[in-house]
């Protein structure tokens, strides 16, 4: 019995994978941890095992299909009881774009505890490192029977970067004009805006988001961005406060008071290139306003 | 025309004893599509026959709910072919209740999979069909998905969602 | 001789995928199979008229991360042709480049897949080395490793400045060396010849029984490549050749893919020469009527297949594909026909199996 202990504390960590039902992106890019130097899980002092009763730590894939399950839990039952789990990108937390399908059982935190997510989709090898090596911090500090540092300071770009990653999105309410198409083109629904007293507010929840920057495409105004920051990995349960907000203001209308959202300069100048101060003073009327300005009588 | 509609319109009148109505597309690139409504659901076989003829390879099946499926009483599944770059789509007009269609197998031995999914997904029989187990679907769920129409929300799980965003919400309450 | 029914999964197999096979065995010889899929079934096709136009294109990327690039560019292509857009020339070309990426990318990783099935350990890391150029290619214009996000209805939304053509055009220098190499190797090393060469062969006669498409079928001599038969995007002005190989076995299909990879890198390089100025996409938020369509494209399994139809609205009343692994895991019943056990995990791998593909 002592001599097992000591080996396993000197011996390498063992990695085990479970696909619940993948698009294989986050498989193909495990795979690529175990084959390429760069990105080899060796440099953690990990390997990656084929037995799931040998597993420190399960990596899971995929939203968790309905045919995957019982498999599923069957293997995640085997592996033994002070295992770490990752999730790998964001289809286990939320279901990604697959959420809602009648094929679908997850989020997988109805079956099982889930330790760290690793939000990408799917998030390249750097992530998955950065996201196996916070297990192995919890891994560590639950043997030394501490409670784990809950905000590393991670959020430091990667030294090597020559282009930037598709990473983490950004809203900049200034520039919004709540036509709300970011909505409209996602496909993993993301996005959610939410009428208030003072105005109107966008959450963008990034462990539902995938990345795609279609909602950055189709932004009209570019109040949405895409940004280098792919370090999201955290701690399961901050899952739910991983997320980008912002509130558009409501303003009095210049002409009859009633409070609109007024135009963005953004959307003006994608608009007009250069407007002149009539179409400027359109912004802060309402449609009733608008119309009475432009052809003398509201439209019924 | 070409060799090719010309072909088609023959081997088809052939099968069904018939002139057949064909409508070929040319895209911009010149490839070639046909469009092509059977007047009856017996004119399935003898027409595939005619297409495996010309040496046809089976590419795709698609069942469907076409628009206004259940005011007309109607669904249709269209058969695409394969004919050395052109596709040929056959199309069969089939009552929405108690469809039956005769299993394309001893033509195109590729039609086994895509007719087990067909029989699966649709409320439809493949008569004849050699293997007519559940394809991708597990056990649990229950028969022919496809043919409830959106939104049935008992069926689906799609309150995750709503739950899901709850959390995120109350998430954001607190933090504030 | 004792006859005897084994159960293989994912874990056996070699394979990234869950995936099921019930084999039944004559001695220690395959005598049949039945294929158990669905693992990965997640009712995308219902998800789709769930979805609409737009958010299609992003779900359908995530049909499969291998050939994630074909699934929207044909998607898009068919509704092109339903609202009768020709998508801008410069789209074409930037679409033929990145399918061609994912091309290498996939043919280069289902070549590394089978070196490891058959222990072939410095190998796979090798490939899977080689590979690393056109990841970081892939990162370096596009965002990502595996998902793109280079299309939209009417072109393309990505763009090669000037400093992102020059960068591709040395990674695609960088390629060619190794891609000729493994070729050699495939074609004539020794330790590979003995364990790939008339190993799972596939008869002409049977892959065309069985329909088997692109490589698979390439590989057994039947001549066909969506990019020759039914041109679409900017490949009428390529020149480039479907390379193919007549003896149908493991070994066969994999210097298919070998040569094709090679291929793609000429293609790829013509397309940054010939490359014209001009708009990435026809119209931002185009109306798409009523209609129907049919898109097809080779995606590095072979042929692909969209059907589309549409109601006015921008959800789908039907959206239906057919990959080309579709009709591969029938071809297995043949390939594995009267091999050794030993055989299974190498035989399955060189068709370059798609689950999420084939489940949707």
């Amino acid at each position: 019995m002592h001599i097992e202990v000591e080996e396993t504390a000197v011996g390498p960590v063992r990695l085990f994978r479970i696909n619940t039902g993948s698009c294989n992106g986050c498989d193909v890019e495990l795979a690529v941890t175990s084959a390429v130097t760069e990105f080899d899980v060796e440099q953690l002092g990990c390997r990656y095992t084929e037995s799931a009763h040998e597993a420190d730590i399960v990596l899971i894939t995929g939203p968790l299909t309905i045919r995957a399950r019982d498999e599923v839990l069957r293997l995640y039952a085997q592996a033994p009881r002070d295992k770490v789990t990752v999730a790998v990108g964001v289809c286990p937390v939320s279901g990604g774009v697959f959420r809602d399908s009648y094929a679908v059982d997850g989020p997988i935190e109805r079956h099982l505890p889930v330790d760290v997510n690793i939000p990408g989709c799917p998030p390249r090898p750097q992530a998955l490192l950065a996201g196996i090596g916070a297990a192995l911090e919890i891994r560590r500090a639950r043997r030394d029977g501490e409670e784990p540092a809950r905000n590393p300071d991670h959020r430091k770009h990667h030294g090597t970067d020559n282009f930037p990653a598709r990473g983490r999105m950004s809203y900049d309410a200034k520039a919004c004009v709540d036509c709300r198409m970011c909505r409209h083109v996602c496909a993993a629904g993301a996005i959610r805006f939410e009428a208030g007293d003072g105005g109107v507010r966008l959450t963008l929840w990034h462990n539902s988001c995938v990345f795609c920057g279609l909602c950055s495409h189709y932004c009209p105004t570019g109040a949405l961005s895409v940004t280098g920051d792919w370090r999201l990995d955290h701690r399961a349960a901050d899952a739910f406060t991983q997320i980008e907000r912002g509130e558009v203001p409501y303003a009095p209308c210049t002409g009859c008071g009633e409070a609109i959202i007024p135009t963005a300069p953004q959307l003006l100048h994608a608009a007009f290139r250069r407007p002149n101060p009539e179409i400027e003073k359109l912004k802060n009327l309402c449609p009733a306003c608008r119309q009475l300005m432009s052809i003398g009588v509201p439209r019924r | 025309m070409t060799d090719l509609t010309t072909n088609v319109a023959a081997a088809l009148a052939m099968a069904a004893g018939e002139e057949i109505n064909v409508l070929w597309r040319r895209d911009r690139k010149g490839v070639l599509t046909g469009w092509c409504r059977l007047p009856c659901g017996e004119a399935l076989l003898p027409a595939a026959r005619a297409v495996a003829e010309l040496e046809g390879r089976l590419a795709m099946v698609t069942p469907y709910l076409p628009e206004r499926a259940k005011e007309k009483g109607e669904r249709e599944i269209a058969y695409h072919f394969d004919l050395d770059g052109a596709t040929l789509t056959l199309t069969v007009v089939l009552p929405l209740e108690w469809a039956r269609v005769p299993s394309l197998t001893p033509i195109f031995r590729n039609c086994d999979w895509q007719e087990r999914e067909l029989m699966e997904l649709y409320d439809v029989q493949v008569v004849g069909h050699p293997d007519p187990r559940r394809l991708f679907l597990d056990h649990t769920l229950p028969h022919a998905p496809f043919e409830r129409l959106v939104p049935y929300s008992t069926f689906t799980n799609a309150a995750t969602g709503k739950a899901l965003w709850d959390k995120v919400l109350a998430g954001e309450r607190e933090d504030a | 001789m004792t006859t005897k029914i084994i159960e293989l999964g994912a874990h056996q197999l070699a394979l990234e995928e869950p995936m099921y096979f019930r084999v039944k065995l004559e001695g220690d010889r395959v005598a049949d199979l039945d294929v158990l899929p669905g693992q990965v079934h997640r009712g995308m096709e219902h998800l789709v008229m769930r979805r609409n136009l737009y958010q299609n294109i992003t779900l359908l990327e995530r049909l499969c991360s291998l050939c994630s690039n074909s699934h929207p560019s044909t998607f898009c292509a068919a509704v092109e042709e339903v609202a009768g857009i020709a998508i801008p020339e410069r789209a074409e070309y930037l679409r033929a480049v990145a399918d061609e990426i994912k091309r290498i990318a996939s043919h280069l990783f289902c070549c590394a897949v089978q070196a490891n099935a058959i222990g072939e350990t410095p190998l796979f890391r090798r490939i899977m080395e080689v590979r690393e150029i056109m990841q970081r290619a892939k990162e370096a214009i596009y965002g990502n490793r595996m998902d793109l996000a280079a299309n939209v209805i009417g072109g393309v939304r990505y763009d090669l400045t000037p400093e992102a053509a020059a960068y591709l055009a040395g990674a695609m220098e960088e390629m060619k060396r190794p891609l000729d190499e493994l070729y050699l190797q495939f074609g004539n090393n020794p330790a590979l010849m003995a364990r790939m060469a008339w190993v799972g062969v596939l008869p002409r006669e049977a892959a065309v029984e069985c329909a088997v498409v692109g490589p698979v079928a390439r590989a057994c001599g039947i001549d066909y490549d969506v990019r020759k038969k039914s041109p679409y995007g900017a490949y009428d002005r390529l020149k480039f050749e479907v390379p193919s190989q007549t003896a149908g076995d493991v070994r066969a299909r994999n210097l298919v893919r070998l040569a094709e990879a090679r291929q793609s890198v000429s293609l790829i390089e013509q397309c940054l020469a010939q490359l014209p100025a001009g708009p990435l996409c026809a119209d931002n938020l185009p109306e798409i009527p009523a209609g129907e369509a049919i898109a097809k494209s080779e995606a590095p399994r072979g042929e692909l297949m969209y059907y589309l139809r549409t109601d006015g609205s921008d959800f789908p009343v039907r959206l239906k594909w057919r990959v080309p692994s579709y009709m591969n895991w029938d071809a297995l019943k043949v390939m594995l026909k009267g091999e050794p056990v030993g055989n299974i995990p190498l035989i399955v791998n060189s068709i370059d199996p798609c689950i999420a593909c084939t489940d949707r």
